[in-house]
């Protein structure tokens, strides 16, 4: 009896075209009833287990690469908000130079000296610097490009970067939780075709010494 | 494919629960709750150090000399900022990292409530055959 061959994944598949595992509920009508082949199923199922395990390497590493660079976009992001803020500070501080109150009269000083910091030269090596003041940074771009952003632009493109590495992330997370329902489905599916393929092997072997002995 | 185990004859058509599509669904979901758990767990954990290293830098500040000019580290490089504003600064930090403590612990909380649901109707059906703890 020629059987159908009959695609192991579904047609359904998640937002990122991931695609569904089918569950066998009916191992017997799934084989094409009990004179099915069993071994075909079984070596398509493997194939799709070896595919599901492909993609979730895949994404592991896409989102250990996310988990890495997010907290890097926040740093810089941070960085030129606190340049931001000084400069905001001093043109306040410029504009009522008439009534300072205490929390201006600090910023004003402060942003009256350069900003000095000591940065990391190499590992365990710092240097100090003084900062003039300045309404421009460079942002590194990479691919040894760096670019030079006025401070306001500098910090829409720092934001940007980050909550798109942040909705890159929560997705990569989705597909993963996705691929591991789906590979265990397929788990499940090859352990219950196989058993059964066993128990049916074992009830023709009976029936066989039954024939034969009677 | 490397945990099948040849059963013996007798023990392998006992009265085993048929796992329908509902329960399998079941048991997809505590696994992803279970890993989702873990990994909040480490975030968690990792939070907590730095909250732990800001209260020290809090106390540390408040015995400091308030005319020392304090280096305060942003992104990766040191700031020399002076005392009141770096006090200032730390206090906006740890309150941003109380917020993320407060919202990682209530996704936690959440998906172990779930799993807890989840458990007693798996536990209900198959008893012994199924293991949902550690």
């Amino acid at each position: 009896m020629a059987m159908a061959t009959r695609s192991v994944v579904s047609e359904e598949k998640n937002p990122r075209g991931i695609p569904k595992a089918p569950f066998i509920a009916d191992v017997e009508q799934f084989v094409g009833g009990p004179d099915g082949d069993a071994d075909v199923p079984l070596k398509a199922f493997n194939d799709a287990i070896g595919k599901y395990r492909f993609m979730d390497a895949n994404l592991a590493q896409r989102r250990q690469g996310l988990e890495e660079k997010i907290p890097d976009y926040q740093k810089t992001l941070d960085m030129v908000e606190y340049l931001q803020e000084r400069r905001e500070g001093k043109d306040k501080a410029a504009d009522d130079a008439d009534d300072l109150d205490d929390n201006d009269d600090d910023v004003a000083e402060t942003s009256a000296k350069p900003l000095r910091t000591t940065f990391e030269l190499n590992e365990t090596l710092y240097a100090e610097a003084e900062l003039k003041d300045t309404d421009t940074v460079y942002l590194w771009l990479g691919a040894n490009v760096m670019l030079s952003y006025p401070i306001p632009e500098a910090i829409e493109l720092l934001k940007s970067k980050l909550s798109a590495a942040e909705k890159s992330l929560a997705n990569t997370i989705e597909d993963l939780e996705f691929l591991r329902e789906q590979l265990t489905v397929m788990e499940v599916n090859i352990a219950r075709v196989y058993n059964w393929d066993v128990k049916r092997r074992r009830e023709r072997r009976e029936k066989e010494a039954a024939t034969s002995k009677g | 494919m490397n945990n099948l185990r040849l059963v013996e004859h007798d023990d392998e058509n006992e009265d085993a629960a048929e796992v329908t599509w509902e329960d399998q669904q079941r048991i997809n979901t505590f696994s992803k709750l279970n890993n989702r758990m873990r990994s909040l767990e480490d975030k968690l954990h990792e939070l907590q150090q730095t909250k732990e290293a800001l209260d020290d830098l809090a106390t540390e500040l408040e015995l400091a000399d308030e005319d020392e000019s304090v280096l305060y580290k942003v992104g990766e490089t040191f700031l020399h900022m002076p005392h009141n504003r770096a006090m200032k600064r730390l206090e906006r930090d740890q309150a941003v990292l109380d917020d993320k403590l407060s919202s990682l612990g209530s996704r936690s909380d959440d998906c172990q409530k779930e799993m807890n649901e989840l458990k007693v109707a798996l536990y209900a059906k198959f008893g012994r055959a199924i293991n949902l703890d550690e």
